[in-house]
């Protein structure tokens, strides 16, 4: 029996167990996308209960619905156009005052709601009871009393939703109330805006107006500017009463009432648990202790995730090559078989580098973002961090980059701001990888020494900071400053960890594969018609005259697309010489040259794939641009300089 | 005991003092508007007349953690420098 199709949202603060009770509502029928048009993500799932089919959309962790950031704005508008039959607002026990404060702004939006009174179990091990029929009663909301991590009350949770929605009754939220003087400039407000067919409710809209809120204001004074005086003259008039802004009184007066809510409700009993937590908080964040446990776990997590991928990747490497030989038995090494063995190939790159390396680390990064810990991290580094313009939390995905600028582009996902990730990927792309190093070391630390190698490191961090502040300095947009929560310390779900891993992987590999593929395909084609030369005389304005390498580099640089330490490996190759120093025209300068432009020209394919997703293709396509015109100009300058130095 | 005014940054470790105001300004603006830091911070529950207590601030002249309406919560040097705040001394 079929009783058709039910829209269900998920909202609430951050990291208070959304994703969990996301996780255990949808199980494995979930997909991970981004909003249309935005580089928010939206997580969506179906479940069939009770004989509906119902569509569960994950909203965005938000603390409020204003439009601080794209995240606040998309949830408020889904909420307000999608109108979704119910909204299920998560909300942590264990911190009620700060959860609440955005129920009161759910509920302001007259959405029917039922709210999943979360983390029971970590509340009363801080001591904290709560009266639930109370809270019920004082909210007009029904409350559901759950721990996500255990399963506990999800059932009863799904029932009371779907109970709200075949009720069908009319929203009867308690009213929540200002103050007179407040009150009644919003009743004269709803009044003038009652006609106007918002999206929105009309005392939302009137709340909103009196708040200054940007968005609504334009939609009204689309309408009826002169609506948006008379908000002006009224809001001016409140701040004359109390002496501080509109929005400043009206923010306040909403924490009042969650404040009155969350002491009527909340009985503090001696919490019974030793605080494990505030002791590992303390170590964590300790200035000493903080920093060598820091620099530890990320040493570990570092030597981990890149022995563990190495190996694999190695072993997955081997294990596909002892195909080829077959397959060329089978197609022949005629211009078809190379052509169909390239695709093959990329898929193999792509396993090879996905699967090893992403894998592992998304398990970490959720795990540390899960845990906790990343912000304590982000709280240590964010100074050091704010002088290339980053945000503390960026220094993680940024230390991984050294590794791989894939999973660390993908890792970008955590910074809060649309500005801030692209920043911090843009910053990320510039980081040398692991097989840049093979080029650096096997290059110029073979043959000009290691300290030339280590030189060549150094510049890279000078480019990385002053490249970071400059993209700081002309990104549109207004700097984040760090306001960021610290929840308690929790242990991660692991269920839920691997689930994101998953999903968040299945989504890459859409991506990045039929871009690898074909890349690796048409660098084949070009191959195997024999246009390597033309592609390479092509090339020589660059290479030869402005870079002063050899020809051959030109090839090289194109092969470095697909896997940049290609590049090296396929010099060897065409070269048919291990030992560089015997190639005419390719002395220490041309070497050191080579080097920076390999550091710099472009992200390799996977990474574009990963920027791809992270912050869309525009953008992609603009930093791919820019690095290639970037890593020519600096390797013009350098030849020019390194010959002019070598001269004298 | 007198009362004096103060930025947040002024507190000493485990000194707690109460919001007044809060002098972030409106910034110049998103592209498509929101109120910038004022109104992070006042969603954030750091609204005048609020408790904060002050824990601890990270080296190097780093952030600054603090106690505020049940949480914990980490705020760069730069805006804690804007919000006042009253304490006895």
């Amino acid at each position: 029996m079929s009783k058709g199709k039910l829209l269900i949202a998920l909202a609430g603060n951050a990291n208070v167990g959304k994703s969990v009770i996301f996780n255990y509502l949808t199980g494995l029928h979930q997909h991970i996308g981004n909003w249309p048009g935005k580089t928010v993500e939206k997580a969506e799932g179906t479940l069939h209960f009770k004989g509906y089919t119902i569509d569960i959309i994950d909203l965005p962790g938000i603390y409020s619905l204003s439009t601080y950031s794209l995240e606040e704005l998309i949830s408020r508008r889904y909420i307000a156009v999608e109108k979704p039959d119910v909204v299920i607002n998560v909300v942590d026990a264990s911190i009620l005052e700060r959860n609440l404060y955005f129920t009161l702004q759910l509920m302001e939006l007259e959405t029917p709601m039922v709210i999943a009174l979360n983390q029971m179990d970590v509340a009363s091990r801080k001591g904290i009871r709560i009266d639930v029929d109370k809270l019920e009663r004082l909210l007009g909301v029904p409350v559901i009393p759950t721990v996500a991590v255990k399963g506990v009350g999800i059932f009863r949770l799904l029932e009371k939703a779907i109970e709200v929605v075949e009720e069908k009754h009319i929203v009867k939220h308690a009213p929540i109330r200002f103050g007179l003087e407040i009150e009644e400039r919003i009743l004269k407000l709803t009044k003038m805006v009652e006609n106007l067919k918002l999206q929105y409710p009309s005392r939302y809209v009137a709340i909103k107006l009196l708040e200054g809120d940007e968005e609504v204001k334009e939609e009204v004074l689309r309408l009826n500017p002169e609506i948006v005086a008379v908000a002006k003259k009224l809001a001016e008039e409140i701040e004359k009463i109390h002496g501080h802004s509109c929005s400043t009184v009206i923010v306040a007066e909403r924490y009042e009432i969650a404040g009155r809510i969350a002491r009527e409700v909340q009985t503090l009993v001696p919490s019974i648990k030793p605080k494990l937590e505030e002791r590992l908080h303390n170590l964590t964040t300790h200035k000493v202790a903080g920093y060598a446990i820091m620099a530890f776990s990320l040493l570990t997590i570092f030597y981990s995730v890149f022995t563990i991928g190495g190996y694999v990747s190695d072993l997955l490497n081997e294990l596909f090559y002892t195909v080829e030989p077959f397959f060329y038995n089978l197609l022949g090494v005629g211009a078809v078989g190379k052509l169909i063995w390239s695709i093959i190939e990329g898929v193999i790159a792509g396993i090879t580098i996905a699967l090893p390396y992403i894998v592992p680390f998304y398990i970490i990064l959720y795990f540390l973002e899960d845990s906790g810990y990343l912000s304590r991290i982000a709280f240590l580094m964010d100074n050091i961090m704010h002088k290339i313009g980053l945000h503390g939390k960026a220094f993680i995905p940024l230390i991984l980059g050294y590794g791989c600028n894939v999973p660390a582009c993908l890792g970008c996902r955590i910074m809060e701001t649309e500005r801030e990730r692209i920043l911090a990927v843009f910053v990320t792309t510039l980081v040398p990888c692991a097989a840049r190093t093979v080029i650096i070391l096997g290059l110029v630390g073979k043959y000009l020494g290691i300290g030339y190698a280590l030189a060549l490191y150094i510049f890279n961090l000078a480019i990385v900071f002053i490249l970071g502040r400059l993209a700081f300095k002309t990104l549109p947009g207004e700097p984040t400053a760090l306001i960021m929560e610290m929840h308690d310390y929790k242990w991660p779900h692991l269920k839920t960890v691997l689930k994101q891993t998953w999903f968040r992987l299945f989504e890459f590999i859409k991506i990045a594969f039929p871009l690898i593929i074909l890349g690796s395909f048409a660098i084949k084609l070009i191959e195997v018609f024999g246009l390597l030369e033309l592609v390479a005389l092509a090339l020589s304005p660059i290479t030869v005259a402005w870079l002063g390498l050899p020809l051959i580099t030109g090839v090289t640089l194109i092969f470095g697309v697909l896997r940049k330490e290609l590049t090296l490996i396929m010099l060897a190759t065409l070269l048919e010489t291990e030992n560089f120093t015997e190639v005419p025209g390719f002395g220490p300068i041309q070497m050191v040259v080579f080097t920076i432009v390999t550091m710099f020209y472009i992200p390799c394919i996977s990474t574009i794939a990963a920027l791809v997703k992270e912050i869309g293709w525009r953008k992609a396509l603009f930093i791919t641009v820019f690095e290639i015109l970037f890593a020519v100009m600096l390797g013009g300058l350098a030849f020019r300089i390194l010959t002019l130095i070598s001269i004298k | 005991m007198e009362k004096r005014v103060v930025p947040l940054t002024a507190l000493r470790d485990g000194e707690t003092g109460i919001i007044t105001s809060v002098k972030a300004g409106y910034g110049r603006g998103r592209r498509r508007g929101g109120f910038g830091v004022e109104k992070r911070l006042m969603d954030m529950g750091l609204t005048p007349g609020t408790k904060v207590t002050v824990v601890k601030s990270a080296p190097f002249h780093g952030p600054l953690e603090i106690l505020v309406r049940g949480s914990r919560l980490a705020l760069g040097r730069g805006i804690a420098e804007k919000i006042f705040v009253e304490v006895e001394r």
